[in-house]
């Protein structure tokens, strides 16, 4: 059993298969300290990141397999599933083979497995670009702060949309559940840890526009047609914290 | 007098009063949809546009809330029959002044809440009236607060077409109700619209669009004319209309008039009239194959004619359209799932585009079977009965109609319908309201 640790960042996951391929090794399992078994006959391998051999690796993925192979790749590393380190892996191995026909193998696991997390996770990027809710703080600078809770790690993924669209204002989007935080300043962003004890107070017309919006939301709804079930299955009441119209 | 004190009222009423009417009254409209337009952000300026279309909330009955749909007044100088919105209806009345609904816009828009507008109004004093408020409330919102958000605007029906012209050159997109969808409907119950107002309208959006398409691919210059194209709104279950009828003019809508999608809306009794049916609910399950139905028009290449004729003008509650059309067409099948070329494959009963674009790309690198197709997400519940994988058929049933169509509809038990329905006292029923020849007997017990 060889398994090799990484420090838990997309180029330290990079630099480990740049690793496997140099040391002509085949790890049984790629994952960080934290989530790693012990096992009685294992031997481990702590992998030291390295951005000049994660670029090389990611050039490779690119002109190799395909633009859209290292997309998912990053999709399904941001899922931050226990095992999906080790199918990037397995699927990069198949990759190499394959070329851009990678994606055609539905029927090996872990092109299955990486499209289907790609794809979860991208589904909650689009869903959460909609569920979002800024609130306008009362600071000596205007800023819009909207604090949200998603399954997987996208704040990232989210960030470059909003700086494009609400690009005439400050805003943090903060993920509560891993104290991370996108900041933009009307010219760029960057991720950072953030942490919140207590959101500070509204801005003056704040409570007006969340009344008007809640005022709406009941408004348009047409109770001949009531089905919560629905409701539900677009909109999971897992994400419903931050929603103001549900609060 | 009256007239002014009455408007002063309106123009004092508060801003939460007026978004509950005016909300209220816009939600019979059923699209929300934000896509289709690619607008980008200008520096300094706010919001833009996304192709696939955000949904940023869904209401408690399921549907989702895309853009800030709302009228700019309910204040109707019409009176169709089937509108909550007519004039001799008593419901309270509101009008927003552009600046207000801007602002409004705007402030939802900064805190995420909506993708855009939607802007849409009863007929206030006249067509041309109204649509110069639509006009200037759209204008101040991209003009003097700089926004490049998804802006969906009706075309009121009678509008000067310089109207729609400028409109059309600010907004993503435009659409036009037909709501009733035959002539003959459209006397009865809106007798002040005429068909040519608004099919004439749509005609000339389309042909400005394909103009500046033209142009577009001359002069490699971005398309700014409705980018988004125009769609439109049927309703259904107000009239004594069949599907086909529906479907026909839906069909004829996409070919001719190049549309983007047509709306398909239950009628919900908001009025009663001697004209209207007497509805115990909408009719939502008809509505749902409507859109089924649609969808095999749009993306899987069917046309009407395929689905439905004069001997069975209306769809199967039992069924979907697309197992209706297969059980009357099973010479066709069982298909070989490795073989079957891509449109054959759209045809099969529960493979849809996402699975055909699977089998499509899986089989290229090795033949499928059984348990291969389940594994790439292929849901073989009704596909079963209409495909073969390597040769071997797993329907259990021979290709019969009604051994299928048993298996089809037994699996599907949410669609068993209640045997009773809710009457109402004053229901419009032929008969329900005439007296029984010996009522007084009844009464006195003689016989």
């Amino acid at each position: 059993m060889l398994i090799y640790l990484y420090d838990g960042t997309f180029e330290g996951l990079l630099t480990a298969i740049y690793q496997a391929y140099y040391r002509r090794e085949k790890p049984d399992s790629i994952t960080t300290g934290s989530a790693m078994q012990t096992h009685l006959f294992g031997r481990t391998v702590q992998i030291t990141t390295d951005s000049k051999k994660a670029e090389k690796v990611s050039q490779a993925v690119r002109e190799k397999i395909s633009p859209a192979a290292l997309s998912n790749i990053l999709f399904a590393f941001l899922s931050e599933q226990n095992e999906a380190t080790t199918w990037v892996y397995h699927y990069l191995d198949l990759g190499w083979k394959m070329g851009k026909n990678v994606d055609l193998c539905l029927n090996h696991n872990p092109v299955l497995k990486i499209l289907d997390l790609a794809r979860k996770v991208k589904g909650e990027r689009h869903r959460m670009l909609g569920l979002i809710r800024f609130r306008r703080l009362n600071l000596k600078y205007d800023i819009y702060y909207a604090p949200y809770k998603p399954d997987y790690n996208i704040t990232g993924l989210v960030a470059p949309h909003f700086a494009r669209r609400l690009a005439d204002q400050n805003w943090i989007i903060h993920d509560t559940g891993r104290n991370l935080a996108a900041l933009f300043n009307q010219k760029e962003w960057l991720l950072t840890e953030f942490q919140l004890d207590k959101i500070p107070s509204p801005a003056a017309n704040e409570e007006t526009y969340q009344k008007l919006w809640k005022n709406y939301f009941n408004s348009v709804t047409i109770k001949e047609r009531y089905n919560p079930k629905l409701q539900k299955q677009n909109m999971p009441m897992k994400y419903w914290r931050y929603l103001i119209e549900k609060n | 007098m009256v007239f002014e004190t009455n408007y002063k009222l309106v123009y004092l009423m508060k801003l939460e009063e007026k978004i509950q009417i005016l909300a209220d009254s816009a939600k019979y409209d059923v699209s929300c949809s934000s896509s289709g337009s690619t607008r980008k952000n200008k520096p300094g300026g706010i919001g833009n546009s996304n192709l696939g279309g955000i949904c940023h909330s869904w209401t408690s009955d399921g549907r989702c809330i895309s853009l800030l749909k709302i009228l700019f007044s309910n204040d109707c100088c019409y009176n169709c029959v089937y509108c909550v919105n007519r004039m001799t209806n008593d419901v309270p009345r509101a009008s927003f002044t552009p600046d207000e609904l801007a602002e409004l816009t705007i402030n939802f828009y900064r805190r995420n809440y909506i993708e855009g507008l939607f802007l849409s109004s009863a007929v206030l004093k006249s067509p041309d009236y109204t649509m110069e408020l639509l006009l200037r409330t759209v204008k101040k919102l991209r003009e003097e607060y700089s926004f490049n958000g998804y802006i969906h605007l009706k075309a009121i029906p009678g509008a000067d077409y310089r109207l729609i012209e400028e409109a059309g050159r600010l907004v993503d997109r435009i659409s036009v109700n037909i709501e009733l969808p035959t002539q003959d409907g459209l006397k009865r119950l809106a007798p002040q619209k005429k068909k040519e107002s608004i099919l004439g309208p749509m005609g000339f959006i389309n042909s400005q669009i394909l103009e500046e398409s033209a142009a577009y691919k001359r002069r490699k210059k971005s398309r700014i004319f409705v980018p988004a194209g125009q769609t439109t709104q049927l309703m259904i279950g107000a009239t004594p209309d069949h599907d086909l009828s529906i479907l026909r003019l839906a069909e004829g809508l996409y070919n001719h008039y190049s549309l983007k999608r047509v709306y398909y809306s239950a009628y919900i009794p908001v009025a009663t009239h001697p004209n209207l049916p007497a509805l115990s609910g909408p009719p939502l399950l008809r509505e749902h194959r409507l859109y089924q139905a649609d969808w095999l028009l749009r993306f899987y290449g069917f046309s009407a004619g395929e689905l439905l004729n004069e001997t069975t003008p209306s769809f199967d509650t039992d069924i979907d359209p697309k197992c209706q059309w297969a059980l009357s067409n099973l010479h066709l099948f069982p298909v070989e799932i490795n073989k079957a070329d891509y449109q054959m494959l759209l045809r099969v009963p529960g493979i849809g585009v996402r699975s055909a674009k699977r089998i499509y790309a899986a089989r290229k690198v090795c033949p499928l079977n059984w348990e291969s197709l389940s594994k790439i997400g292929v849901v073989l519940k009704r596909a079963r009965f209409f495909i073969t994988c390597r040769g071997k058929f797993f329907g259990e049933s021979s290709m019969n109609e009604s051994l299928i169509r048993e298996n089809l509809v037994t699996k599907n038990k949410s669609a068993v319908k209640p045997a009773w329905e809710q009457l109402s006292l004053f229901s419009y029923l032929p008969g329900a309201t005439k007296l029984p020849n010996d009522f007084s007997a009844n009464i006195t017990g003689e016989l």
